[in-house]
Order: structure tokens, then sequence, then C-alpha cells
């Protein structure tokens, strides 16, 4: 294969999608372009150039004051100045998805511009990995900062790291309630004779989407005994962000899972379970077989896996080398399109290919219509990663009806703009119908449908 | 409607051939009947909804023993039914449906999955097997032996209906339709490449079929799409049935409130399903299922944790309704699944089965090609 082939192929499969500038980046070197993208220094560097200015203290803040508000409104007093308090708590909620909003949006228009967008399709695949949903204001606030806080600066780290960071951030353990889970035989779980106790919403959910995997052999012992063990594990609350052990609800004694014991040791003992789980072989099966099913093929080929997760035991779960091992394997680079865009990829590659950083609908809406809102998965399984879940009827008529609105913004002319984009693997018959179209528009259109734009 | 636009529908069945020439259009109609007028909807709640809290066994010597506090703040309101059971006071149109013998629940059912994951329950009771094949589903397989056609509320086509035959899918569009011109040119730049020409077909036909007055709307809620549904049947006579969704009932906390919201979302939108049928709502079956039960148990957090066995509503002016069927295994600690949850005692799928039977008149033959692994429940479930 050509080299400069493989370039393109770099640049869509691994990055939302190529033009001029990101070509002449890779220089012919795809390899090592991908690799230079996950190291410790560029992540830091990309993590500086975004535009966030939402952080999980802020969200913490902006929730106390509405939590605040709420209240001074319940206070049964009809005056005029309780209606101004209740206007307040109302403008509250707005600023708070109106943040939301700004989130989405900065994460997308970075996505689009940036020079790393490998490294922001990983963080976009873990942050789907550990799918959190923005319901209710406490939500929307929280749930964009989990990928930027807890998954971003650990791309270029091990999976322990990660895991940990996400399953101690706030976000988390809101959405899946475990800052209210109570040991039972702790001493607010005692004192509480039995009306509060645990809830294994978290636990179930780290064994079964975020480490083993579901059906890799653990059973409902397991899922009880983890969280018992992530009993006190919660948030400080009341302006603050920050994680908190609390020893009163934490549920005393040993821990078995999997048969192993984890002695008490407060917060320390959940630790070392999720370390245990981050280098479990069962988890490398299921994280490195998932990173080749979003990057590679709906049907991972085995021995990619294989090679995967035996690198992944070897360095306990070293991402930049787990993914070097998938990056430098034969399989990952056959020339055919073989996954289709999931709606994120299609809105970030088409916008960077012809230039636009702003768009109406906006983006999140747009996302939205084409079926993959931002935290809005609805669930911690996160969206699905395959053709046949983003390839209906109804999604596919969206995503004509959104390329021909979109296209009507392009200035472009199409044919240099599907040249500079596809290269070498757009098809002869493509370029022809493109330079036919009625329409500059039109034109856009069929690029942006063509198969080869939308497979990558 | 134009006679037209009626005959296209009809036609619509056959999938992409349609537009091809117009000779295979009228081809089209022998192939497919749109003789039985009898309607089936599906409505999937995912997440696990707590049937405990749904349909409450109040004559259970155990139930308010383990269950009263979450109880508690509904317990006066409680809307009876037969042998023991009440129904939550926020499902009053399942109530009123119930006394006028067009509702039946059926207690203490389960696919035949006995874990508790979500997605893995969910997908295997869209699949209606006990080993997942996530392309097929059994409401596609049961529309394909009437040689009909069903039709998902949703963006993307879900398992269930996945099989041989295309199912159409709708779902509020929020952009101007592309005009014929931009079609045919992606017809000819799809030439040769029969994956995207297929979804290609797919979509445009779907949206003929589907388009109705344009109405649109940035988030669509339950009850708008089911006034849809009920609609898009009413309408489309070749439409056997259809599938809708409703997400939420993961109440691992704080129950008591969120499944007031819940019910009164499910039932608002089973009365805008009702109205938007009109006259077809005495042809239709509707089944209300969810992919597991809750524990019995309340939990720490005031909620319940993942079960197994749980309660299906079956409505609709063709149920012979007014009794409260399935077989209740109790709630005394010997008598729980895994000590924890309440026992299935019947395949929910056979109850399914059962309806494929009564309802569509399926001969037991072709029904056992769709749940291979249940056989029917014996009762009767439609009206004679």
């Amino acid at each position: 294969m050509m080299s400069n082939t493989r370039s393109f192929i770099a640049a869509h499969r691994f990055g939302y999608g190529a033009n001029a500038k990101t070509i002449r980046k890779i220089k012919q070197q795809p390899q090592q372009w991908l690799l230079n993208q996950i190291t410790a220094d560029n992540a830091l560097k990309e993590l500086t150039l975004l535009d966030m200015q939402w952080n999980s203290q802020l969200a913490a803040e902006q929730l106390n004051l509405y939590q605040q508000q709420k209240k001074q409104e319940k206070t049964p007093k009809a005056s005029p100045q309780a209606n101004m308090m209740l206007m307040a708590s109302q403008n509250t909620q707005k600023q708070i998805n109106k943040q939301l909003q700004k989130a989405i949006s900065a994460t997308v228009v970075h996505s689009i511009v940036t020079d790393s967008p490998f490294y922001w399709r990983l963080v976009d695949f873990f942050s789907n990995h550990f799918s959190v949903t923005g319901n209710g204001p406490r939500m929307r606030a929280l749930a964009p900062t989990l990928e930027i806080e807890a998954i971003a600066p650990y791309i270029s780290g091990s999976f322990a790291d990660m895991l940990l960071a996400v399953e101690s951030h706030p976000a988390m353990l809101l959405y899946l309630n475990n800052e209210q889970s109570i040991g039972p035989n702790s001493k607010a779980g005692k004192r509480s004779k039995g009306k509060r106790g645990l809830n294994e919403n978290l636990a179930r959910e780290i064994l079964e989407l975020h480490t083993l995997g579901v059906n890799a052999g653990y059973d409902q012992a397991d899922v009880t005994e983890l969280a018992r063990a992530i009993t006190g594990w919660g948030v400080e609350g009341k302006g603050s962000a920050n994680f908190s052990f609390k020893a009163n609800l934490h549920e005393p004694g040993r821990r078995d899972v999997f048969g192993k014991i984890y002695q008490q040791d407060g917060v320390k003992q959940g630790v070392r379970i999720l370390n245990d789980l981050a280098v479990n072989a069962k988890t490398a099966e299921f994280v490195s077989r998932k990173l080749v099913n979003h990057f590679v093929n709906d049907n991972p080929p085995q021995a990619l896996v294989d090679t995967m997760v035996a690198v992944w035991l070897k360095t306990k779960g070293n991402l930049p080398q787990v993914l070097q091992a998938m990056i430098e394997h034969p399989l990952s680079w056959s020339e055919q399109g073989a996954k289709f865009k999931t709606p994120r990829e299609f809105v970030i590659s088409t916008c960077r290919v012809c230039g636009i950083k702003k768009i109406n609908p906006n983006f999140s809406k747009s996302l939205s219509i084409l079926g993959q809102q931002p935290f809005a998965a609805g669930s911690p399984a996160g969206y699905k990663d395959t053709q046949e879940y983003w390839a209906g009827p109804r999604a596919m008529m969206g995503r004509i009806e959104w390329a021909e609105h979109v296209s009507k913004f392009v200035k472009n002319s199409p044919v240099e703009l599907a040249q500079n984009a596809l290269g070498p693997l757009m098809d002869e018959r493509t370029e022809l119908l493109i330079s036919r179209a009625e329409s500059k528009s039109q034109a856009v259109t069929l690029f942006l449908m063509s198969p080869e734009f939308q497979k990558r | 409607m134009s006679m037209q636009r009626r005959d296209f529908i009809k036609a619509g069945v056959a999938g992409w051939i349609i537009f091809q020439t117009a000779a295979s259009r009228a081809l089209a109609n022998p192939t497919q009947s749109s003789k039985n007028p009898k309607k089936i909807v599906w409505v999937m709640l995912r997440g696990g909804m707590d049937s405990l809290h749904a349909v409450l066994p109040i004559g259970d010597p155990d139930f308010m023993h383990i269950r009263g506090s979450l109880v508690a703040p509904i317990k006066d309101k409680l809307l009876p039914m037969h042998n023991g059971f009440a129904l939550h006071p926020a499902l009053k149109n399942c109530h009123n449906w119930y006394q006028n013998k067009e509702f039946l629940p059926v207690v203490a059912v389960a696919s035949g999955y006995r874990k508790r994951s979500h997605f893995d329950a969910q997908d295997q009771m869209e699949s209606g097997l006990n080993n997942t094949d996530y392309e097929s589903g059994w409401l596609a397989r049961a529309v394909g032996m009437l040689k009909g056609h069903g039709l998902a509320i949703a963006q993307t086509v879900p398992i269930a209906l996945r099989g041989e035959e295309p199912s159409q899918t709708w779902f509020p569009s929020h952009f101007t339709a592309s005009d014929d011109d931009l079609i045919a040119r992606l017809r000819s730049l799809y030439a040769g490449n029969k994956e995207f020409s297929g979804l290609l077909e797919s979509a445009v036909n779907n949206r003929d079929m589907l388009d109705m007055d344009g109405e649109t709307r940035a988030r669509p809620n339950f009850s708008y799409l089911a006034k849809n549904c009920g609609e898009l049947l009413s309408r489309d006579d070749s439409a056997n049935c259809a599938m809708l969704e409703l997400g939420g009932w993961d109440t691992h906390n704080n129950q008591q409130q969120r499944l007031n919201r819940q019910f009164s979302m499910l039932d608002n939108g089973l009365a805008e399903l009702k109205n938007a049928l009109g006259d077809t709502w005495q042809d239709t079956v509707v089944l209300v299922t969810t992919e597991f039960g809750r524990t019995v148990a309340v939990n720490g957090t005031k909620g319940t944790d993942h079960g197994t066995g749980s309660t299906m509503f079956m409505l609709g002016g063709a149920v012979k309704g007014k009794q409260v069927l399935g077989q209740w295994p109790g709630l005394a600690k010997e008598s729980l699944f895994e000590e924890r949850d309440l026992t299935p005692t019947t395949d929910v799928r056979s109850w399914m089965a059962s309806v494929l039977h009564q309802h569509w008149n399926l001969p037991l033959d072709k029904i056992a090609k769709v749940f291979p692994d249940v056989e029917p429940a014996a009762q009767a479930i439609v009206k004679a």
C-alpha cells in the first residue's frame, strides 16, 4: 500500500478525516503521527488548548446556589421578594443548561480544529465507555466534567488510573447513586436501624460495563461485595465537588471479591479491588475488543484483540502501549472503509473538512437530530458502536437532510474539497458525480454522503 | 389520503423493489396480506419496571411487611382489581380499561434470562430467543408469518423488528425533505454499491410512507410518539404491528416519586395511543413488558435493585380484560428467586405467543418458529 494511502486511512480511521493541512502534518508517517498524539506532553498541550470554562468545582458551586435558592423559594412567603427568588433558581438552572451546551460545543469545536484528532477520538471513546447522562440540573452540571477531568488526562497513562479517577469522580458517584449507598453495619447504617443501606448500582456497572464485561464470570455476591467495599465513597457537597471518603458510612470488615480477600483498609479497600480489576485478563479483553470495534471493525479480528490483550497484561494496562499494539498491527490498516461513521464522527469530520466552526442547529442539537446527543445516551452502557445501530432508515434520511442543510454554508470548490478529503480513497465515479451536480451545495451533499466519506 | 398514496403505502411492504417500475408496484400488492386488520403494539419499558409497585399484591401476607415504606404514601389511593391485587393510583386510565374489560395484567413473568444486566436482558427479550440473535427479533419473525410489516417508533430499527423484511421506522424529522433530484443523484452515486443503495432506498421508502403532516418537535415525549404510532397504525392497514419504547424505569433510588411520574407518563401515553387508534382500538392488543423485575426488598436508598420476576400488561379493545392472570408465587422468603426476587412462574413469551395464536390466528407450527423455547399459554386472553 502506498504510504500516501495509509496517511488518508490514518486520518479517517483514527482521526476526524483528512484535509490538506492534516495530510501535510502526517508527512507520510501515519503510525508516528498517531503515537505522537498520545504522549503525556501532548495530552497536557491539548487540554491547555481546549477552551473549556466549566469544571466540577464550578458545577458544585452553581448547584449549591441552586439548592439554596430552591429552599428559600419553598418558605411560605408570598411577597414580591419570594417571587424574585423563584426567578433566581430558574435563572440558575438556565445558567447550568447553558454551561452544558457550551461545554459540549467547546469539545466539538476543538475536535474540529485540533492537530491531535486521534487523542480526541480516544477521549470520546472512553467518555462513551464511562457514559454518564445529563438528567436533571445536578447531572447536567456534572456530566461534561467527567471526560475532561477523569478521562482526557489519563489517555497517556494506565487504565487503572483512569478507572480510579472515573469511579471517584462526583459525576459518576452521583450518577450511579454511590454517595447514598451505606454499609448496613457502618455507624450510619446501624443508627438508621436498617432504613438506609446498600445501593449496588455503581458496583454492578463497574463490573459489567467498565471493567470485566457482562458474563465475565462474576456473580451477585461479587457485586454486593464490591458495593460494600466502596460504601463511603462520596462527594464533599455544599459547594465542593471534591471526593470525600465518609468513614462512618463505610461497611466494616473484609471483602471477598472473586475469591480474593481484601482487608478492611478504609478507602484503600475499594481502590485495591479497582486496581486488580483494571489488570484482570477479562478487562483487558473487554476493553481491547471495544477499542478494535470502535476504530477498526464491527467484527473485531481476534488476532488483533489478542495482541492488544497480551500487551495489556504485560504492561499492566498501559494505554499508549496497548494502543501502539493496535496501530502497529497490519489488521488495522485494511484498505476498505470497514466502519460506518457515528453521527459524532460524521458531524465533526464534515465540519473539519468544510472548515465550519459554528452551525445552526448548534452542535448539540445537530447531534441530537442524528441520534447521538452528547451526555444523553440514557443508560450507563453509552451509545452502541455498530453500523446497524446508526444506519436505520430514519437516521439515514436524517444524515442526508443534515448534509444538505450544512452544505448550503460551504464556500469551497466541491471537487477540490473532496480531493483534499479523500485523496486516493475517492472513487472516480464519485468524483464525476460531484463535478456534475447541479449546484455547489448539491455537490457538497453528494461528497458528504459518498460511501467513501460515510465510512472510514 | 388519496387513493394513490394508499396503494403506495400498501406496496411499501415489498421494500425498495417498488421503485423499479409501475408494474412491479402492481405486483407487489398480492404478495402481502392487508386482510388481517388485527394490530399488535408492543411497548418495551427499558430499565426494569418494579412490578410490585405497579400491580401491588396487597393480599399477600408478606407484602406490606416488606414494602410498607414504599407503599405508605399511596396506600389509601390504590385502585383495586381481583384476587388481592391493586393498581398504582397513577395508572388510572389502565384501571378504567380494567373495569371496561380491556385491561389485564399477568403477574410473575420473566423471559428466559436469569441474570441482571439490563442490556443483555433487553436484547434477549427483543430477540425472543434464549440465545439472543441480534439480527432476528420476535416481532419481525411474527409479522413475517403474516407477510405483513412492522413499524418502529425510533431512529433506528430495534432488534425486535430486525429480520428478513425491512421494517419501517418513524421519528420526528427536523429538516425539509430532500428533493427528488438529490435523491436521484444519490441513487446514481450508490449504483453498484449494494449496501448504500439499500440504505438509501429504505430511507426514502420509509420517509415517503411515514412522513405525515410535517409536525415536528425537538424532544418528542412518550405521549407524542404514542399518538403518532396510533395514527400511523390506524391509517396504514398493511402495518400489523408497532413497537414503542419508554425508558426511565431503573429506580435504584427515590422510587416512590420516580414511579409516580413514570406511571403517569405511561398511562397518559397509552390513552393517547387509544385515542389516535380510533376504531382500530377494537382490533388492537397492546403488550407492555419490561426486561426484568426488581428486588423484593427495598434497598438503602429508597429504591430497588435489579431483580427477576415482573408483570406484563395486556390492553386494548380486543383483550378479554378484567382479570389478573399468572400464578402468584408469594413473597415469603423461601418462595423468592435467589432469596431476593419475585420468582417468575410463567415465561413472558408464552403470553406473547398466546396473543399471536388467539389474536393473529397464527398456527402453532408458525408460533414455534417465533418462540421456539416456549409453549403458548392456554388461557383466553382475546375476546371470543
